[in-house]
């Protein structure tokens, strides 16, 4: 029997409304790599967050290292020598590597013995030490703000491993990473273990747990459904336990039909507000019944690329045609009106009005013309009518129907939201931009086969988005941009998984 | 959000077999009752109201004095409840009437204010812009002799178009170039009070009283000295106007397309461009509002209540008139209230310190009060909503999905609704 590090005996914690977790036993052993697998809403995170001081259980309690403890914040976690590595980091932007980590636990030296000022040097020392004994490739003098995301959340990692934390709490810690840098990030994961650390990783991606995970516990909403061995378990059987159903993965798709061209963007090159270009003579063009997928690590001009399309960007050169007609400086309201369609990657910052109702974010294209208004007037009763007819059909669950505002609504049902009124605008071309991020299998799924559905309907998909595996399973053709420049356009039946990778890290030019 | 009988529940696949969904909220009956959304501002600011009172009362208790005879003599001095005895010519109608006035310019000023906040605008300048307004409706038609029939209408008219100028001054530079409305408005507050107060000095002043000359009766918004019977009453003409500008902008903020792309402008401006409003236009627009608001203002001060303009002063109307705004929660028509219950404190303080005999100081520091706990109005509502954003991220999940029968959470795919601003129960608590 392995000696246990971290004991939970009957943990229950409720939040208005709802049983976040139900009674919860598990036993997690020194020195594994414990995955705790669930969907969005589980309860995976609420588990750990009490374990890491942020909650409170209700009922039941918590033993460390075989002893009872009550842990009410996250200092108290940290000297138990537990630490998190939080999905959305906690870094402070415009300070280094080392700054980051110190932060709350600074070495103090006292000049001519009175004078206290913090020893940045020796930290910097042990944390390059750290960073040696690792692996990682960090410079610890480097700004926060001029890091990739998988760096900075090695600083996270950094951070508990100054705080000598033994117990390593990593929440969802691949939604942001590409497939190259995922495959790192388990590296670390593994090394950290043969280190004789305890890690306990929070995820819905089965494929990272099959990777490096000793044992997996399922959640599903709230209580804890199994707990067992990864090695002897399928990929399959963990899907069917963690929805509680069997999950079909393939997206069902006949072969594309491509009608006239829809979109043709030649030349454009756009740049950001700092006058830097974000994309550079980007060509390429989009038909009716096709879904053109761009592939690529974040931040290498996606956003920017869509942003303009849509009109909320100016392009610099180039130009973009829309069936035919020369859009490259229309409003967005005439791109709108003409029927391009766009799902933002930003929902809460761009797609939506949090503090709107339903019925307003519904209408919130279409407003200003009939039956939404009148002349200058606004026709409310059109609003909730059209409101209602579209939480039919999309299934969009709100508390309150149409006047449900949008901020207390779940991601998935606000994602659903903006679809619909996307789609539901019948446009010719609809622009998704990362349109999965951060929903859970079944709600992915569904908007995946939107995404056929309306390809099949004749109309133009433009999919940007950072998952491979979503590229893979929707495109017909296939562009991958790297650094702001289309590296390769191709069919997608013509590129291979690893090649599009290749070409997202920009090794092939 | 909360109003837990109201869910309208679309049931959905269920999964694994059903789950009883606790009921039992965390929450005592007052507390949902005060998380219930739609009454949720106007019971905040009757909240910020009574604390203010509970803490005045605090003040006057420690003076030695009794806080409900100070309260009574503060009504007593708007002419809402009767005093004892009347100086000639007075009565409780004359007093009303007087408060009447002393709210017109109040109730504008606040309209401007909550505008601006609507389009997410931080009008802080509304002073310099009744200032402004105000100034230059006194030497253009103030001074002009001409009769009451043209006076008075071109007074407001002037009003107005200065204050529409000035804001559309603000919008641009905010629209256009980015520059914060609320530094413009601050810098523009300093140099009208100069340039105003230089013009003054220099050209109007009138030796006897130090301020400008007073402007002709014919001009003036208030008419002084009605005779009612056996009294003599002074008349806020423009009193209706400002109720019904009060309607008019909540007609025109919720029932236009203008007003929906103001609102939307200010709830996310992003998201509105990304809808296809013009946010540039917008911003401007709200601004001109705004400004002719506060221009409203300043002539029914300058040229209403009062007749005269002190050189180097800024009227503090304006600035009150921000906790007012963020008191009626920038709602136009509440704001009607609001203002009232501030004119009252300022107007009726007055008769209230002789009556009472607590010194003008005091009462100042009544109004003080009130306008820091209505400007804390933010903080209670965060305070009454606390532990729900705690449990936020989950609450999403009862929220959206079967919460009063407790089956059907279909595909339970609820955190991320926090998560994507930020406002994951990490953020809130570890921070």
């Amino acid at each position: 029997m392995p000696e246990s590090i971290v004991e939970m005996r009957h943990i229950t914690k409720r939040f208005p409304g709802i049983v976040a977790n139900d009674d919860i036993n598990l036993s997690i052993h020194k020195g594994e790599i414990f995955a705790l697998l669930g969907e969005n809403g589980a309860g995976k995170s609420t588990l750990m967050s009490m374990l890491f001081g942020m909650y409170e259980p209700d009922e039941g309690e918590l033993i460390v290292r075989g002893k009872k403890v009550n842990i009410t914040s996250p200092a108290e976690a940290v000297a138990l020598e537990i630490g998190m590595v939080h999905q959305h980091f906690k870094l402070v932007s415009n300070y280094t590597v080392t700054e980051n980590i110190i932060m709350g636990r600074e070495p103090l030296r006292r000049l001519l013995g009175i004078l206290p000022y913090i020893d940045r040097k020796g930290a910097e020392l042990k944390v390059q030490a750290l960073c040696d004994r690792y692996g990682f490739d960090l410079n610890p003098r480097a700004v926060i703000e001029d890091l990739g995301v998988s760096q900075q959340q090695r600083v996270e990692i950094l951070k508990m491993l100054y705080r000598e934390a033994e117990i390593l709490i990593f929440d969802e810690p691949t939604a942001m990473l590409t497939p190259q840098e995922t495959a790192r990030l388990l590296d670390i994961i593994r090394k950290l273990r043969d280190d004789g650390k305890t890690v306990i990783l929070i995820t819905h991606k089965l494929e990272e747990i099959k990777q490096v995970a000793d044992r997996c516990a399922v959640l599903n909403r709230g209580r804890l459904i199994d707990v067992f061995d990864v090695a002897s378990t399928s990929t399959r059987l963990m899907a069917a336990k963690m929805v509680g159903r069997e999950i079909d993965f393939e997206v069902d798709k006949t072969a594309p039909v491509f009608g006239e061209v829809i979109l043709d963007v030649s030349q454009l090159t756009v740049l950001d507000a700092q006058k830097v270009a974000m994309v550079k003579d980007v060509s390429f063009t989009v038909h009716a019944g096709e879904v053109f997928a761009v592939a690529g690590v974040a931040g290498n001009g996606q956003v920017e690329l869509a942003d303009t399309l849509a009109g909320l960007l100016a392009a610099k050169e180039g130009s973009i045609s829309f069936k035919g007609e020369n859009i490259t400086r229309a409003s967005v309201r005439k791109r709108t009106v003409e029927g391009l369609a766009y799902i933002p990657e930003d929902r809460h910052g761009v797609g939506l009005i949090l503090d709107f109702p339903v019925s307003d974010n519904l209408a919130s294209k279409a407003y200003f013309r009939p039956p939404f208004a009148k002349g200058p007037f606004l026709q409310q009763f059109a609003f909730r009518q059209y409101a209602d007819t579209l939480i039919e059909r999309y299934d969009i669950r709100c508390s309150k129907g149409a006047l449900t505002p949008v901020r207390s609504m779940s991601g998935g049902n606000q994602q659903k939201l903006i679809v619909a009124r996307e789609i539901d605008a019948d446009g010719d071309l609809v622009i998704f931009v990362q349109p999965t991020r951060g929903l859970d299998i079944g709600a992915t799924m569904g908007i995946r086969q939107r995404i056929i559905a309306e390809r099949d309907k004749g109309k133009a998909v433009l999919l940007i988005s950072l998952e491979l595996d979503e590229v893979l399973s929707c495109a017909d053709t296939i562009g991958v941009l790297y650094d702001g420049r289309m590296t390769k356009i191709a069919p997608a039946n013509e590129l291979s998984r690893n090649e599009v990778g290749e070409y997202m890290m920009g090794v092939q030019r | 959000m909360s109003g837990r009988g109201h869910t309208r529940t679309r049931t959905h696949a269920a999964v694994s077999g059903t789950r009883q969904t606790p009921g039992t909220s965390a929450a005592s009956l007052p507390l949902r009752i005060l998380r219930y959304g739609r009454t949720q501002p106007l019971l905040i600011s009757a909240i910020a109201v009574l604390l203010a009172l509970v803490a005045i009362s605090l003040v006057i208790i420690a003076v030695g004095k009794n806080p409900l005879q100070v309260f009574h003599s503060l009504l007593q001095g708007s002419g809402i409840v009767p005093k004892p005895r009347y100086a000639a010519g007075k009565a409780m109608i004359t007093d009303f009437l007087g408060l009447l006035d002393a709210m017109t310019p109040m109730l504008f000023a606040a309209l401007a204010v909550a505008i601006a906040f609507k389009a997410g605008l931080f009008n802080i300048g509304v002073s310099g812009q009744m200032l402004c307004a105000g100034f230059l409706a006194t030497i253009i038609v103030g001074y002009s002799g001409l009769g009451a029939l043209m006076a008075k209408p071109l007074v407001i008219l002037v009003g107005l178009l200065v204050g529409a100028a000035l804001g559309a001054f603000v919008g641009v530079l905010k629209a256009r170039w980015n520059i914060h409305e609320v530094v413009s408005t601050i810098m523009l507050n300093y140099i009208i009070q100069y340039v105003v107060s230089f013009f003054i000095k220099s050209s109007y002043i009138d030796p006897v009283s130090r301020s400008s000359r007073a402007i002709s009766s014919d001009a003036r918004l208030t008419l002084m000295n009605v005779p009612l019977g056996d009294l003599s009453t002074r008349i806020p003409l423009c009193f209706l106007l400002a109720v019904a500008v009060a309607v008019l902008l909540y007609l025109l903020l919720m029932k236009t397309r203008l007003g929906f792309e103001l609102r939307a402008v200010g709830a996310n401006r992003k998201a509105a461009q990304y809808s296809g409003v013009k946010s540039s236009r917008t911003l401007v627009t709200a601004m001109v509002l705004s400004g002719a608001c506060a221009g409203l203002a300043g002539v029914t001060y300058y040229l209403g209540y009062f007749n005269t303009i002190e050189p180097g002063n800024l009227t503090s109307v304006g600035f009150d008139s921000i906790a007012v705004a963020l008191l009626g929660n920038s709602n136009p028509v509440a704001c009607i209230l609001s203002s009232l219950l501030v004119s009252v404190l300022t107007f009726g303080s007055t008769y209230m310190s002789s009556a009472a005999g607590i010194s003008e100081y005091i009462a100042s520091l009544i109004v003080g009060i009130v306008l820091l706990f209505c400007a804390c109005s933010g903080f209670l509502q965060y305070l009454i909503n606390r532990d729900r954003s705690r449990g936020r991220t989950l609450h999403n999940v009862a929220e959206g999905e079967g919460r009063d029968d407790g089956e059907g959470e279909g595909d339970g795919e609820a955190p991320e609704a926090g998560e994507g601003d930020g406002k994951t129960p990490e953020a809130g608590e570890a921070s």
